[in-house]
C-alpha cells in the first residue's frame, strides 16, 4: 500500500490536465453541438509550438504560453471561419466529416513538417523532485498541474459570473431560446470555439515536458477527452472535470492493478457503459442525445 | 448527351454503368497480363464492397459509424485465427465471422438505439477502439501488433488463389450482392421505412415504424458484409495487424468512399471507391516518396470540401449541377 500516496498524486495531476483539453472540447461540443475530431490535432500543435520555442528561440514553454495563447486565438479564428462555420447549420454527416477532414490534414501536415519521430522537451529543472506527503511530484508535473488548475478556476468562474458566460450557458441549454433573448449566438459560437481552442492550446503547452510529442499523440489524448465529456455530460465544465479526474483514477489506479497494457481498454469500457446506460452523461442535461442537434 | 443520359435518368442506366465497370474487370483478368493492373481492380472492388457494405448503415439507414473497422477486422481476424488454430477452411471461418459480427453488432445496435449523431459515431469508435487494443495486447492469441501472416496454401478450400481471375470473380460477387441488396431496398417496403427513419425518426415512429428494429437489421446487416470483405481481405492480401485492420483511418475510410460517391445510392460507394483508389496510387505515386504525409493532406482537404460542396456525393450531385448548367444556359 506503499504506493497509494503516488498512485493519488499522479492521477490528480493528470486529472487537472485532462480536465484542461476536456473543458475545452466539451465547451465546443455543448455550444456548437459539434464534435471536434480534430481536438486532438490543435493539441499536438500547441506540443510542437513548445518544442520548437524552447529549441529555437529558448524559451521556456511555461513563458511560452504568453505567445502560444495569442497564436490559438488566431488559429483558433481562422479554422473557425475557414473550415467550422459553413457547416455549423448542415447535417451530422458534413460535420462529423469536416472535422475529421481537418484531424486528417494536421495529422499530416505535423507528418509532412516534423517527421513521425518522437519528440521530448527536456527542461533543465525537469528531473527535480519534491516530494508531498510521501509522493514524489516532478517540478514540470507540479506546474502543469497548478497553471491547469489556475485555468480552470477561471474558466469557471467566466462562466458563472460574467455576462459573457452566461450567455455561453444560455446559448449551450438553448440555441433558439437565447437568440430570442437577445443573444448574438453567432458571436457566442466564436468565443466558445476561441475559448476551447486556447484551452488545448495551454494543456497542449504544458504536457509537451511530460509526454513524448509525434504527429498522432492527439488521437490518444482526444479519445481520453470524449471519454471524459461523455461522462461528465455534454457541455457541463463540471462535469468535464469530475470526468477528468474519474478518468485519471482509472487510468493510474488500473494502470498499477490491471497493468498499463490493459488501462485502455477499462475508461473505453467506461465510456461505452455510460453512453449506453447514461448517454446524458453524470453532470449533462438529461436528453441531450436524443435531441442531437 | 450519351453520358449525361447515363448519369441524369434512373436505375436502368445505373445497372448499366455498373456492368460495364464489371465487364472491364472480367476482361482485364482474363485477357491482359498487367499484374499492377489487375491488382488495382481487385483492391478497387474490395474497396467499393466494403463501402457500399457502410452504406448500408451509413447512407440508408443515417446511422453514423466510425468503428466498422472493428466488423472488418473481426471478420479478418476469426477466419484466420480458425484456420491457424483448427484448420478449418476460411469459408467457413467467413461465415463464423459473420455470424460472430453480426451478434455483436446487433447488441451495439440494440443498445445504442436511442443515441443520435454525433453519439452514435463516438460509441462506435470507442467500441473499434477496444477490439483495438486488445487484438494489440492479447499476444498469445493473435500474435499482438506482430500481427499474422496466412500461409499460401492455394486452393479453392483455402480460399487462396494463384490466378487473378478467380479473386476477381469472388470480389465480383461480392460487390453485386451488395449493389443488389441498395436496388432492392431503394424499391421496397423496408427502404421506404428507413428513408423515413432516416429524414425524421420521431415522425416515423410516430406512424409505427419499429426504428428500433430497422436500425438492429440494417447495422447488423452492414457489419455481417464488412466481415466477409475483412476475411477477403485476410485471404488477399495474406498479412493482418491491428494497426491497420482494425484502425480508425479504416473506418473512415468506408465512410469515405460511401460519402464521396453518393450516401444511400447503390452505385454511390462503387463510384466513390474508384475515384478514391485511383486518387491515392495517384497522390502516393507523386507524393509518398519524397515526403511522408503530403497525399494524406490533400485527401483531408479534399474530404473537406467534398462534404461541404457536394454532400450529396457526385452520383447525384453531378446530374443536379449539369441540369442546373443546362437551365442557366437555358435561361
Amino acid at each position: 500500500m506503499d504506493a497509494l500516496p503516488q498512485l493519488i498524486a499522479s492521477a490528480i495531476v493528470l486529472g487537472g490536465i485532462y480536465a484542461l483539453v476536456s473543458i475545452g472540447l466539451t465547451l465546443i461540443f455543448g455550444v456548437m453541438r459539434i464534435v471536434n475530431f480534430a481536438h486532438g490535432e490543435f493539441l499536438m500543435l500547441s506540443m510542437y509550438l513548445a518544442i520548437g520555442l524552447s529549441t529555437m528561440i529558448g524559451v521556456d514553454p511555461y513563458i511560452g504560453l504568453f505567445v502560444a495563447i495569442p497564436l490559438s486565438l488566431v488559429f483558433g479564428a481562422a479554422v473557425y471561419y475557414i473550415v467550422v462555420r459553413p457547416v455549423i447549420a448542415r447535417p451530422h454527416v458534413v460535420q462529423i466529416f469536416t472535422t475529421l477532414g481537418l484531424s486528417i490534414v494536421l495529422q499530416n501536415a505535423a507528418l509532412f513538417f516534423w517527421t513521425a519521430n518522437f519528440r521530448q522537451l527536456r527542461l533543465s529543472y525537469g528531473d527535480q523532485v519534491l516530494v508531498i506527503a510521501g509522493a514524489a511530484i516532478t517540478m514540470p508535473q507540479l506546474i502543469a498541474f497548478a497553471v491547469a488548475a489556475l485555468f480552470t478556476a477561471v474558466l469557471f468562474a467566466w462562466l458563472r459570473f460574467t455576462f459573457l458566460g452566461k450567455a455561453m450557458r444560455a446559448t449551450a441549454q438553448d440555441p433558439k431560446a437565447a437568440t430570442l433573448m437577445g443573444i448574438d449566438t453567432g458571436k457566442i459560437l466564436l468565443i466558445a470555439f476561441l475559448v476551447g481552442t486556447m484551452c488545448v492550446c495551454v494543456a497542449g503547452m504544458l504536457m509537451a515536458p511530460l509526454f513524448s510529442t509525434y504527429p498522432t499523440v492527439g488521437l490518444q489524448f482526444v479519445l481520453v477527452a470524449f471519454v471524459v465529456v461523455v461522462l461528465g455530460g455534454l457541455g457541463s465544465a463540471v462535469g468535464a472535470l469530475v470526468g477528468a479526474l474519474i478518468v485519471a483514477f482509472l487510468d493510474v489506479i488500473g494502470g498499477f492493478y490491471v497493468g498499463t497494457a490493459w488501462k485502455e481498454v477499462l475508461y473505453f469500457v467506461v465510456f461505452i457503459a455510460v453512453l449506453l446506460l447514461r448517454p446524458a452523461g453524470l453532470l449533462g442535461q438529461r436528453g441531450a442525445e436524443e435531441l442531437g442537434r | 448527351m450519351q453520358i449525361r443520359q447515363i448519369l441524369g435518368s434512373r436505375s436502368v442506366p445505373e445497372h448499366f454503368v455498373v456492368a460495364t465497370l464489371f465487364g472491364i474487370a472480367l476482361c482485364v483478368a482474363l485477357f491482359s497480363d498487367n499484374l499492377f493492373l489487375q491488382d488495382a481492380i481487385i483492391l478497387t472492388l474490395m474497396w467499393a464492397g466494403l463501402a457500399s457494405a457502410w452504406n448500408i448503415a451509413g447512407g440508408l439507414a443515417g446511422q453514423i459509424s466510425l468503428g466498422h473497422a472493428a466488423f472488418f477486422g473481426l471478420g479478418a481476424y476469426t477466419s484466420t485465427l480458425i484456420k491457424i488454430h483448427l484448420g478449418w477452411s476460411p469459408w467457413i471461418g467467413m461465415l463464423c465471422g459473420g455470424v460472430l459480427v453480426v451478434v455483436v453488432s446487433g447488441f451495439i445496435a440494440f443498445a445504442a438505439t436511442r443515441l443520435r449523431g454525433p453519439y452514435f459515431a463516438l460509441l462506435t469508435l470507442a467500441f473499434a477502439a477496444v477490439v483495438q487494443i486488445i487484438a494489440a495486447r492479447w499476444y498469445s492469441f493473435t500474435r499482438g501488433n506482430e500481427g499474422l501472416a496466412i500461409a499460401f496454401q492455394p486452393g479453392l478450400g483455402n480460399f487462396i488463389f494463384t490466378d487473378k481471375l478467380s479473386w476477381t470473380i469472388v470480389i465480383i460477387v461480392f460487390v453485386l450482392v451488395l449493389y443488389s441488396i441498395g436496388v432492392w431496398n431503394a424499391r421496397s417496403r423496408f427502404g421506404f421505412q428507413l428513408a423515413g427513419m432516416r429524414e425524421d425518426e420521431d415522425a416515423a415512429q410516430a406512424i409505427g415504424i419499429d426504428t428500433r428494429m430497422l436500425k438492429v437489421a440494417t447495422i447488423a446487416v452492414s457489419a455481417f458484409f464488412t466481415a466477409l470483405g475483412g476475411t477477403f481481405y485476410a485471404q488477399y492480401v495474406g498479412f493482418l495487424d491491428p494497426g491497420y485492420v482494425l484502425s480508425v483511418d479504416l473506418s473512415v475510410k468506408f465512410a469515405l468512399m460511401c460519402i464521396i460517391g453518393g450516401l444511400g445510392t447503390p452505385s454511390g460507394p462503387i463510384l466513390g471507391a474508384i475515384l478514391i483508389t485511383a486518387l491515392e496510387m495517384y497522390l502516393r505515386a507523386k507524393w509518398g516518396g519524397a515526403r511522408s504525409g503530403l497525399y494524406l493532406m490533400v485527401y483531408g482537404v479534399l474530404l473537406i470540401l467534398i462534404v461541404r460542396l457536394m454532400p450529396e456525393g457526385l452520383v447525384r450531385g453531378i446530374p443536379k449541377w449539369l441540369k442546373g448548367r443546362r437551365r442557366a444556359r437555358a435561361a
